[in-house]
Order: C-alpha cells, then structure tokens, then sequence
C-alpha cells in the first residue's frame, strides 16, 4: 500500500467526527469514499494530508519524494487575483518545483488548461479551477492524490473531463487516487474499491462494483411494449410512464430478467440501477 | 526555502490591487495637505494644524517645505499606520478566507517558514512605505514651498536652520519606521490570532486608537511610562527637541524593537501550533 490510515479518531470538542476509521489505496488504484454531507469524508483527508493532528491512529506512505500528497479539500483555493500561471509559479516556487515557464505550461497542458491565457483566476470556470487546483497538487509528481468532492459544482461537461482527467491519472500515470464524493454515480464510474463512511465511521468496504451493487434493490427499466410482457408480472413493479417500470430487482438477477424479456420479443431501451442509500450507508451485519 | 517564500509573499503582496490602492491612499493624504496648503495659503494650514496648535508654534514663512514636510510627519501618523495595518493584516487573513493557506500547507512547506516569510515581507514593506512617504515628502514639499527654516515648539520653541531641520526630519522619518514596523507586525499577529478579516481590522483598528490614546495617558508609576508600548510611539518627536537626547531614543528604539520581537514570536507560535483545518 502507498498510503494507508489505520484507526483513525479525532473529536472537535464533545463532537466525535471520526471513529477508528481505517484506510489504504495502492499505485494506480482509485479508492472511493463515500458519504453524506457531514459523514467525516473532509475531516479524514485533512488527517490524511496533515492539515490535521488526529487525536489517535497512525498514518504510513510509502513515497519517497519531495511531495508524498498532493491534494485539493472542498474546492481548490488559489490566488483569485493572479493568472493560472501565475498561481502554478507561486506554488511551485515555494516547494523547489522548477517554475520555468515552459514546466509550468506543461502542466496546465496536462490538466487541458490553455497556456495562453492571461487573465485572473477569479474568470476561471469551476471546472478550470479544479483543474488548475489538480495541476497545483501534481507540482513535484506525488504518488498520492486526495481529492475532496471534485464534482460537486461542476456543469456535465466538466465532470466527464474530470472523470477522464483522475482515470489518466491513475492509470496511465500509476497515482494512487482518494477520492470523496456524495454521488455515488460518481463513484462508481471512477474507483476500483471503495470505503462507505457514516457518522465517522467505515461502514462498509470492498469493490466498488459489489458494495455499490449490494444496495442496488431496484432498476429502472425502458421498452416498448414492456406492459405486455409475462415476465415482468413475476416481479414486484411499478409503471412510471407508459414504457417504464421500476422493477424490485437485485443487480445479480438483471441479466436473467433481460434474457427473459428478449425472449418475449422486449427489448430494453435502457436499463437504470437505483441505488437504496439506507442501504448503502447502514452499517455492515 | 526562505527566499522562495518572501518571493512568493512579496509577489503577491505587490499583484494585489489592495497594495496599489494603500500606496496611492497614501499618496492622496500627503497631497490634500500639499495642495490645500498651495491653494488656499496660511488659513487652511491654521485649520489642518487646529488639533496641534498646542504643540506647534509657527512664525514667520508659514509655507516652508520644511514646515509641511513636518506636518505631513505629524498628520499621517495615524492614518499611515491604519492604511499599513489593513494591508498587512490581509496578507495573512486573505489566506485564510479565500482557503489558500490549506492550498500552501498542502504543498512541502514548512509552517514556520511560511509565517516568519509574512513578517519579513511586511517589515520589508513597511520601511518600504515609510521611505516613498519621505522620499514624496520631501520632494513634493521643496519643490512647491522651498527649503527654509523650521520653528516647532516642544515644551519650548526650536529654531532649526534649514540644512538641520532637513536632517532631523530624515534622522525622525527611519525612527517612525520602528513604530510603524510594530503596528504592521501587530495587525499581522492579530490576523493570526483572529483569522477572520473583519474581525482583525477592528481589532488592529481599537488596538491603534487605544495606543494613541495611551500615548498621551501619563501612569502613575514612572516605570509604566518609560517601558510601556505605546510610550515608545512618539520617540521621533525627540529629534525636534533642541539637544537630541540620543540615550532616551536608544533606549526607547531597542524596548520597542523588543515589543516587536515579541508580538511577532506569538505570531509564529500561535500559527504553528494551530491546525490549518
């Protein structure tokens, strides 16, 4: 493991914020953490990136450079009122990064900013300063990457620039990758393993495709003719619209129900999990 | 490390409008009193010198560059240092707020460093300041009224010929640096201390009236009034006394050079103990 956490506890006053939390993530894997606002998702990267002292619990990286973490918490935080490459100047001065312009512009190339750009940061769109924030946290190549609701704020667009971004990074680039997001569609679509963290505590660890599979209790299911069909009357199901039922099914048992209404000449249009989050976030019996 | 951070602090110190907008307030004060005084002659100066007709005598040439250059001394030793706390408090209370300083702890930078590259940066701007206010003074002042002599009035009235009044103003203007380096390091520990930008204004802002206030308090014990901060503030008003008494100002200087020392090292103290989050 590059980076692992174990036992981690830390209280603000009489207020338990995290609870025995344990934590690893190895070379290009991204590790998912998940949790409602308020679970203790940002208190966990802050211990793990040293802005905070826990009140017990250890810390281990393994990496050897100059940077271990690189990371960004809540929303990247840059100087409004400089450039984008100003701002990567600043910050890369500071920690013996080399600022020569053409560095620099590599940089923000990587993270698909444009280098010709002059003005202040303040005219950045959400997604850019994320992206500039990622650009920042990559100054002096850690191998640990802690990033803290990257999506929240952002257009669609961004958000799949982002997800494309993080996947680049981890595994073409070998970066072991936290990251913390409420949306769980988010989650699944970018890490390989994930931690389900609720009122401070790990609720519930594994692969992503299981943990998030195991709370999948229904699907959304589109076809024509999807009221004709037999099969369907076997399951538990409700009509939203005219060619749509939400059916109770688990995820395990979908490619079966798909086999059986192709059989009956249904054809599914679309097939959408909805995820029970009581589920999802209630602690593992 | 050190140097790239005091690159980095005056970097942005000098990219913030902020800066530009103290430097020309600065600017504006010094000429309002200039300009007033060319325009609308000796009367305006009766009005801006009201307040200080208790201590200031004037005969003769009122309109000397000397004189002015020794009101603008005078009238900007409030406003100065208010515009330099404002200033220098945000350089540590905008870190706060706009969430830079997580940014900054998040790369491989040590606390210390960081918190001690604002103080130097802030000493290094301050006497910076204070040096484009005399060097604009003194300009601005020959230039419209002339160079003659100077009469001021302490305890008793001082004639001073043109070329010591010159060097006295000089020899009060780099001893009113140390005052103004302890306010500006003062606001900056309070920004520390308090991290919210409103709050550490009107605290630098209480703590700067309170301290003129102090400064014309005269204490019971006569220790209190030989040691006490805010004593210490006026020190350069001894340069315009007939024989300069070096010893007091020595003595007073190093107090003040301590008050300075140790405001600033709760500063760093504070910083670096107090997590970032």
């Amino acid at each position: 493991m590059i980076i692992s956490g174990s036992r981690l506890s830390k209280s603000f006053g009489h207020s338990i914020v995290l609870k025995e939390v344990n934590i690893e993530c190895k070379a290009a894997e991204i590790c998912g953490l998940l949790g409602v606002n308020g679970a203790g998702k940002t208190t966990l990267f802050k211990i793990l990136l040293g802005l905070l002292t826990p009140d017990s619990g250890e810390i281990h990286c393994s990496s050897k450079g100059v940077k271990a973490l690189g990371g960004i918490i809540e929303k990247p935080a840059l100087y409004e009122y400089l450039s984008a490459r100003e701002n990567l100047k600043v910050f890369a001065r500071i920690q013996g990064a080399s600022s020569d312009k053409k560095d620099l512009d590599q940089y923000l190339e990587n993270v698909g900013l444009e280098t010709e750009r002059k003005d202040a940061v303040r005219n950045y769109s959400t997604g850019m300063k994320q992206r500039l924030g990622i650009a920042i946290a990559m100054l002096n190549n850690p191998e640990v990457l802690i990033l803290d609701e990257p999506f929240s704020g952002l257009d669609p667009m961004g958000i799949v620039q982002l997800r494309d971004l993080i996947l680049d990074l981890a595994k073409n680039k070998g970066l072991a990758i936290i990251i913390s997001s409420h949306i769980v569609e988010e989650i699944r679509l970018v890490s390989d393993r994930v931690y389900v963290i609720n009122n401070g505590q790990i609720v519930k660890s594994g692969v992503t495709a299981e943990i998030i599979g195991q709370a999948t209790l229904q699907h959304y299911l589109c076809a024509e003719h999807l009221k004709a069909s037999t099969v369907l009357k076997e399951y538990q199901h409700t009509f939203l619209t005219e060619t749509g039922a939400l059916i109770e099914i688990g995820i395990e048992e979908m490619p079966r129900l798909m086999k059986r209404l192709a059989g009956e000449g249904i054809y599914l249009t679309s097939c959408t999990p909805r995820i029970d989050m009581y589920q999802l976030f209630r602690t593992a019996q | 490390m050190i140097k790239a951070l005091l690159w980095a602090e005056a970097y942005k110190l000098m990219k913030q409008s902020r800066t530009w907008y103290a430097i020309a307030a600065v600017f504006v004060l010094e000429l309002i009193v200039l300009i007033s005084a060319y325009y609308r002659g000796a009367a305006v100066i009766d009005i801006l010198l009201n307040n200080l007709k208790e201590s200031f005598y004037f005969e003769g040439d009122l309109l000397n560059g000397n004189l002015l250059i020794y009101l603008i001394l005078n009238s900007l030793w409030f406003n100065f240092p208010l515009i330099l706390m404002l200033v220098i408090s945000g350089m540590i209370t905008d870190e706060y707020k706009d969430g830079t300083l997580q940014t900054v702890m998040l790369q491989p930078v040590q606390k210390k460093w960081f918190i001690l590259s604002k103080y130097i940066v802030a000493t290094v701007f301050t006497v910076l300041m204070v040096l484009v206010l005399a060097l604009s003074a003194f300009l601005f002042s020959y230039l419209i009224f002339g160079k003659s002599d100077l009469i001021v009035f302490i305890g008793k009235l001082n004639f001073f010929n043109a070329v010591e009044a010159e060097t006295r103003l000089i020899l009060a203007f780099l001893n009113g640096c140390i005052s103004m380096i302890f306010f500006s390091l003062a606001s900056l520990t309070f920004g520390v201390i308090f991290r919210d930008t409103l709050k550490t204004w009107i605290v630098s802002v209480l703590f700067l009236i309170v301290s003129n206030l102090l400064l014309k308090f005269d204490f019971k014990w006569e220790l209190i009034n030989k040691l006490f901060y805010a004593k210490l503030n006026d020190t350069w008003q001894y340069f315009f006394q007939y024989e300069i008494p070096w010893n007091i100002i020595l003595r007073n200087n190093l107090l003040l050079v301590g008050y300075i020392v140790g405001f600033s090292a709760i500063g760093v103290v504070i910083f670096n103990k107090k997590d970032i989050g």
